[in-house]
């Protein structure tokens, strides 16, 4: 009981005591957590909703479709439940391919006949409102949110105005904008949205010679046995007839297609970004090893075992990994739907990360921080307790020229140029950064020349949402780039502050000023910034050229050209902040401290 | 009965042209209730002497024995509880974990040692009232002065009743008035029977205490009675070689 008190006192105290370490911690955890985990859960993760939405609308095993209606067709479609291995069919419903009209736009649709009450196979799920009624209309949600109509409002159907009375889901259609399937020539499709009309009010539409489809939804003994029905049909079918013949798998794969564009967006964005989060991390737990080396020492003295040392130390690190794991993991539970289901289509009750994804992020998570805290932990466990208290000197044995050659330059160069050189990794490690902000914001601007072009609906453009849903996800992922390059920079400058507060006193001591060592301090993170903001934009652009569009547009030189100096002038804003902190401290204190 | 033997004890850093012999072969015997001031130049090694007593550092050579326990080949997990029980530090840098108030700081050896909460808050509560500290309990240690964290230093070394304290250069960072506060307070301690081996370069410190050892180059240069309570010495020393 009074360990586990001990070591929460620990672990509070020293959160309370250094919070801008534990948030930039938590940041950089958060954003690696929330791609990873939105990362794992992408792969099958349409299929998983098409599920979720097939078991709540009863959907079928099977969609079969013929063009016209005419009694030939009928009586093929109704032949169907003689196939071997269909179960039960559905009765004949027809499709209408027809305009409507709402909010002074004509757009195209697909109109379903519909019963007052579902037969058993196809029962969509209204999602708000009520089901079909005579007068009344029912439209998908997808097509709903495309249009922004809503329970109440008002649509024209082959010039007849009727009350949209509810919006609802089906597993029995791909999700918009594919709702044609097949059209009324059985063939390639265009772009529409899907209407639930009562039987009764499509009578019009019959007489008026709109093109229409038939159709049919049958139920398999074995929902799985899809391919053995269709080879089993293809023997038996008339061909005179065409009937196409959709399964819920192929249904399911064209849901799908939304993730497949995106994919390469996430996976490779994926990569910079944890190229980011362990540059951070990595400068973090090196800014931290020394002040954690000495609280271990600081316990050692008073008679914690190493082991005790090692778990206060790992406990708060684990703690604040815990905590960024569950924030992202929130964060990809509200992100995951308008991934994984731009078009609201499918059910999105289970869009957030599984069982296993939990796992294995917090499982990453968990890693991170031990693998964070390793190193005072080790320096703990092996070193005397007495030596721990001691700041250990760092020797600048690399780079020597590079120190010798900043004595010639002005004083806030020459301060930048030898921290450059007391930690040659960490600068290079600052330029891959930077290199990686840069190609994500080429890419963003190369993907911003493209025309927008959206989709036709027979004269009016709706938005494109595979478009739309690609470049979300890239400024998703420049977003968190961005937030990482932020909290990098920070680090890096707090860091690099940290380890060279005796150095920068003594220089103060020797006559520098607080503006030359907060400019000396800043001079440290752009000296590294520069090369890298400039080999991040031909990189941006063998990126763009790899995974983007066949024919990519013209590059927007002039606003490339503003890459570096942005990225230059906000490097130096953000590291001017902790460096004016740490420049203003007293010197005083500081060399009272590191004689301590 | 000696409370800390120590036989032939060496400390060497480097190697031949660069080796330093930081303590070098010395014996000695500390009895119990026994006030003992080692004095002697920077670098002379009596800072690595103490830190070797009290298992900080390992020795290169010799023995430490601690209430008849030999301790210079202890793990490192004997080594902390030998720390917890037997064993109270005080350091010129005072050496307060930053994060905990002075309370909390005087409480931490006792829950170390597996005390439960109550009775770690009752006996710092104690302790600090002893030192005249009541009243900062609940302070950080950087709000309190220079002499007041040492105070609060020499509370937590008391935590466990200590067999010893072993003290650096204690009033090294103190003003006079912070340095005359714990002196006062060495006094009470060696009043109530606690014995103490205090390093220090300040000859007031060195006066107050029953035995003074110089030490130069790592060895044992005088050994001087000054007389006081305990009566118990016995002059046991080695000159190094």
């Amino acid at each position: 009981m009074g360990r586990l008190l001990l070591v929460f006192r620990l672990v509070l105290g020293d959160l309370r005591r250094h919070p801008g370490p534990a948030v930039l911690l938590v940041l950089s955890t958060l954003v690696a957590t929330a791609v990873l985990s939105l990362g794992m859960s992408l792969p099958g993760a349409t299929e998983r909703l098409y599920l979720q939405t097939r078991a709540a609308t009863a959907g079928p095993d099977v969609v079969a479709v013929a063009p016209g209606m005419s009694r030939a067709a009928d009586t093929a479609l109704r032949s169907l439940e003689n196939v071997p291995g269909v179960a039960s069919r559905s009765r004949t419903y027809r499709t209408f391919f027809t305009p409507i009209t709402t909010g002074g736009r004509e757009v195209r649709a697909a109109v379903l006949g519909a019963d007052t009450r579902p037969g058993p196979i196809d029962r969509p799920l209204v999602t708000s409102g009520v089901w079909v009624r005579p007068g009344g209309v029912v439209v998908e949600r997808g097509f709903a949110g495309a249009l922004r109509l809503r329970v109440g409002d008002r649509v024209t159907v082959a010039g007849r105005s009727f009350p949209v009375v509810g919006i609802a889901v089906t597993a029995a259609r791909m999700v918009y904008p594919w709702a044609t399937m097949g059209g009324p020539d059985g063939g390639p499709s265009d772009q529409s949205g899907l209407v639930w009309l009562h039987e009764r009010d499509t009578r019009a539409l019959a007489q008026a010679d709109v093109p229409v489809a038939s159709l049919v939804y049958l139920r398999l003994r074995d929902p799985a046995a899809t391919a053995a029905f269709r080879a089993v049909y293809h023997e038996a079918h008339d061909p005179a007839i065409r009937v196409n013949c959709f399964t819920w798998p192929v249904i399911a794969y064209q849901d799908s297609v939304y993730l497949r564009d995106g994919q390469p967006i996430l996976i490779v964005g994926g990569w910079l970004l944890s190229f980011m989060v362990v540059a951070g991390l990595s400068t973090l737990a090196a800014g931290r090893v020394a002040g954690q080396t000495r609280r271990a020492g600081l316990l050692k003295v008073v008679g914690a075992t190493p082991g005790l040392v090692a778990v206060v130390l790992l406990t708060e690190y684990i703690a604040l990994a815990l905590l960024a794991d569950a924030a992202g993991l929130a964060v990809t539970r509200l992100v995951a739907p308008l991934v994984v289901n731009p078009s609201d289509s499918l059910l999105t009750t289970g869009a957030g990360p599984s069982g296993p994804v939990v796992v294995m992020t917090t499982l990453v998570a968990v890693g991170v921080a031990v693998l964070t805290a390793l190193a005072p932990v080790v320096r703990a466990l092996r070193t005397d307790a007495v030596a721990t208290l001691s700041p250990a000197v760092r020797r600048p044995d690399h780079l020597v020229l590079l120190s010798r050659l900043a004595g010639l330059l002005p004083v806030p160069l020459l301060l930048g140029l030898r921290l450059v050189a007391r930690r040659p990794g960490r600068a290079l490690l600052h330029a891959g950064g930077t290199a990686t902000t840069a190609v994500g914001l080429t890419v963003l601007l190369m993907v911003d020349a493209q025309p927008y072009r959206g989709w036709d609906f027979g004269g009016v453009t709706m938005a494109d949402l595979m478009d739309d849903r690609s470049r979300l996800l890239l400024l998703g992922v420049i977003a968190a780039m961005v937030i990482l390059a932020v909290v990098n920079t920070l680090t890096m400058t707090w860091t690099t502050a940290r380890e060279s507060r005796a150095t920068m006193a003594v220089a103060r001591t020797l006559g520098a000023t607080p503006g030359q060592v907060t400019a000396g301090l800043a001079t440290a993170q752009l000296l590294p910034t520069l090369p890298g903001a400039l080999a991040g934009i031909p990189l941006g652009l063998f990126m763009q050229w790899l995974f983007g569009h066949q024919n990519p547009p013209q590059p927007p030189v002039p606003s490339l050209w503003l890459i570096p100096p942005v990225l230059v002038l906000a490097t130096a804003v953000l590291a001017a902040v902790p460096a004016r902190v740490s420049a203003r401290r007293s010197v005083a204190e500081t060399l009272r401290a590191e004689a301590a | 009965m000696n409370v800390l033997q120590v036989r032939d004890l060496a400390k060497r850093h480097g190697r031949k042209d660069n080796l330093v012999r930081a303590v070098d072969g010395v014996d000695l015997d500390v009895p119990a209730g026994q006030m003992l001031a080692v004095m002697g130049p920077s670098g002379c090694g009596k800072s690595t002497l103490l830190h070797l007593m009290g298992g900080l550092e390992r020795p290169t050579g010799g023995q430490v024995w601690l209430a008849g326990e030999r301790i210079d080949t202890a793990g490192e997990r004997a080594l902390a509880r030998l720390r917890r029980r037997s064993v109270g530090f005080v350091f010129q840098s005072f050496h307060l974990v930053e994060e905990l108030t002075a309370a909390e700081n005087v409480e931490l050896p006792v829950l170390l040692a597996g005390g439960s909460p109550r009775a770690a808050k009752r006996r710092a509560r104690h302790l600090l009232d002893q030192v005249g500290l009541a009243h900062r309990a609940r302070h950080l240690p950087w709000k309190l002065s220079g002499g007041e964290r040492q105070r609060v230093a020499v509370a937590r070394a008391l935590a466990n009743e200590p067999l010893v304290v072993l003290a650096d250069e204690p009033t090294g960072n103190l003003d006079t008035a912070a340095t005359n506060e714990v002196l006062r307070l060495f006094a009470d301690l060696r009043g109530m029977g606690q014995t103490l081996v205090l390093v220090t370069h300040d000859g007031r410190v060195a006066a107050s205490a029953d035995r003074l050892i110089s030490m130069r180059d790592g060895v044992f240069v005088e050994d001087t009675w000054l007389g006081g309570r305990t009566g118990q010495f016995d002059g046991l020393f080695a000159m190094g070689d």
